[in-house]
């Protein structure tokens, strides 16, 4: 049993490379483990084809989507989206300008996408266009506008200073 | 008096206090007469910054913060990062360590999934079944404390291992209250299934097909209880439960019903995989040292929780304290199934569908600065930390 389970995540992990390499792109790939395969996108754009390629092929289903911040220095913030299909995790990395971050909504395509992607937009400051509510889930309404609290820069203490002048 | 000429619609607001559990969300649901044409959810009530809080603590501080995300499934959140973190630093646990945890977690879905039964029989109006299984749910409670020393947040799993074992007495005492559970459950099989009152409160009501529940991304027994295999002990077993047998539970109807069957019959499984791991515990040690720097890496663990999959991303930098902690629990994949069902159903159902899925906002809710008109509520962790130590020294003197 063990071995078919290993022998899936490879056949998943091996299409998945497919798409990614073979199709219309020809994208950078990784394999940090040995059940995961990173797929560099090179920008937004892409993301809504590979993802549709990904189901048609129903390969996983969309698990999360992860927010990262290098640090205030670094010009990009990086999106991942963790398809998962039984061990195998395959990981979209979009690369977003921080300046302007923009990434297109997945909702129409996959409906649960819709909680992650504004958790993302209202805590990462990434927009995610399309959306068709795009209002704050979590934080409060009167939340400060351009503070999202997980960029690395985050300073509690404009929380307060924006909550004071704009309350 | 014209009837059925205008078509008036109405919104109502429920919640955020007690949206038909006690804990916080709002949904604003639009109806027309008694029928729901739109539901819209709105959460962050019980939001409190953890993942961000994660990244100024370190890998060791971190196990004892996540695991207070949730006080039903506690032990599944440290679990999850747990073996994230042993994976990002190369080490693995020890086979018995592995094999408490999954001890633990199954005890921990018997208790979730009674608590959730109660709830949800009340939300049907159903109080004696409340009363009944929150009783049978105390034997579980006494066990997991006489364990743990806790009923809630059992702090079982260290980096690395486990911090307690098991004794040949409490061997025997976890055999003895599995015995009287069954027993129980076999009762409440027979009630959910019968009771002809109960049965027109989940019969037919919230219906997801298979295809839908799997378009709707939905997890764990909402997921199983309409036909979707969506097990991640079965599909990526972790810790030990490639070990033991998992049985998948599966019902088609996918309905209130089925999620009732589906919950309770995933009782016997645990009780069978309890046993199981009693009866075949790998001797040795408890836990294995993990170092308190991380080489920059990064991974992803995925476990099953009493309600479904569990899903944290880890990102190291080399130092003691994590980069980033991304935490996606089960009811934010579940609650998209919520307002689509509601969706067409009586209002008075909304509750008992919203029930149906076992939500756990604490879960979903992660982060929040409390504050009003600058005046700070709550303590500081200094101040908070002073306390304790006066507190000690009190004691200690």
């Amino acid at each position: 049993m063990m071995e078919t389970a290993a022998k899936k995540t490879a056949e998943a992990l091996a299409l998945a490379k497919e798409i990614a390499t073979g199709w219309f792109w020809s994208l950078e790939t990784e394999e940090p483990e040995p059940n995961r395969l990173d797929i560099r996108l090179t920008s937004a754009e892409e993301l809504v084809t590979i993802v549709t390629a990904l189901r048609v092929k129903r390969l996983g289903t969309l698990s999360a989507i992860t927010g990262l911040d290098p640090g205030p220095e670094v010009e990009e913030l990086e999106v991942l989206y963790h398809f998962c299909t039984g061990q195998a995790v395959i990981t979209l990395r979009v690369p977003v300008p921080r300046q302007a971050a923009v990434v297109p909504t997945l909702s129409a395509i996959i409906p649960v996408a819709e909680g992650f992607e504004r958790e993302l937009q209202e805590m990462f400051g990434v927009d995610v266009s399309g959306l068709s509510r795009p209002e704050h889930l979590y934080l409060p309404d009167e939340w400060p506008k351009s503070l999202y609290p997980l960029r690395k820069g985050f300073d509690p203490a404009l929380v307060r200073a924006g909550a004071n002048g704009g309350m | 008096m014209q009837t059925g000429q205008s078509r008036e619609q109405f919104t109502v607001s429920i919640g955020p206090q007690h949206p038909a559990l006690k804990e916080p969300a709002n949904f604003l649901i639009t109806v027309e007469g008694e029928i729901v044409t739109k539901a819209v959810v709105r959460l962050g009530y019980a939001h409190r910054g953890i993942e961000k809080a994660t990244e100024s603590r370190n890998w060791v501080q971190n196990l004892y913060l996540l695991e207070r995300i949730c006080g039903i499934c506690s032990h599944i959140h440290a679990t999850a990062y747990c073996l994230g973190v042993e994976r990002l630093a190369r080490v693995e646990a020890p086979p018995r360590a592995q094999a408490l945890r999954v001890l633990v977690a199954e005890m921990e879905r018997v208790h979730s999934h009674l608590l959730w039964l109660g709830v949800a029989a009340h939300e049907a109006g159903f109080d004696t079944l409340f009363m009944y299984s929150w009783r049978d749910r105390e034997t579980i409670m006494d066990l997991l404390e006489a364990l743990t020393g806790n009923r809630v947040n059992y702090s079982v799993n260290v980096l690395g291992g486990v911090k307690c074992d098991v004794s040949p007495g409490q061997i025997a005492d976890i055999r003895a209250g599995l015995t009287y559970l069954e027993q129980r459950t076999h009762h409440y099989l027979d009630v959910v299934s019968s009771d002809a009152g109960f049965l027109q409160r989940t019969r037919g009501i919230g219906v997801m097909s298979r295809n839908q529940a799997e378009v709707l991304g939905t997890v764990g027994p909402t997921a199983r209880a309409s036909g979707v295999m969506r097990d991640i002990r079965i599909e990526a077993p972790y810790a030990a439960y490639g070990d033991y047998p998992v049985e998948l539970i599966l019902e088609t109807a996918g309905d209130l019903e089925a999620r009732f069957v589906v919950r309770i019959n995933e009782l016997f499984a645990c009780y069978y995989l309890i046993r199981a791991v009693l009866d075949d515990l790998p001797a040795g040690e408890l836990a294995t040292r993990v170092p308190r720097r991380i080489k920059p890496a990064e991974t992803v663990s995925r476990v099953e929780a009493p309600r479904g999959e569990l899903f944290y991303f880890l990102k190291s930098n080399g130092s003691d304290m994590p980069e980033r902690i991304r935490v996606r629990t089960p009811t934010i994949c579940n609650m998209t199934s919520v307002v689509k069902l509601a969706v067409g159903h009586q209002l008075a159902d909304v509750p008992m569908i919203l029930a149906g899925v076992d939500p756990c906002f604490s879960c979903n809710d992660r982060m929040i600065v409390l504050e009003k008109d600058g005046q700070k509520r709550g303590v500081t962790w200094d101040a908070l930390r002073q306390y304790g130590i006066a507190i000690y020294d009190g004691n200690s003197n």
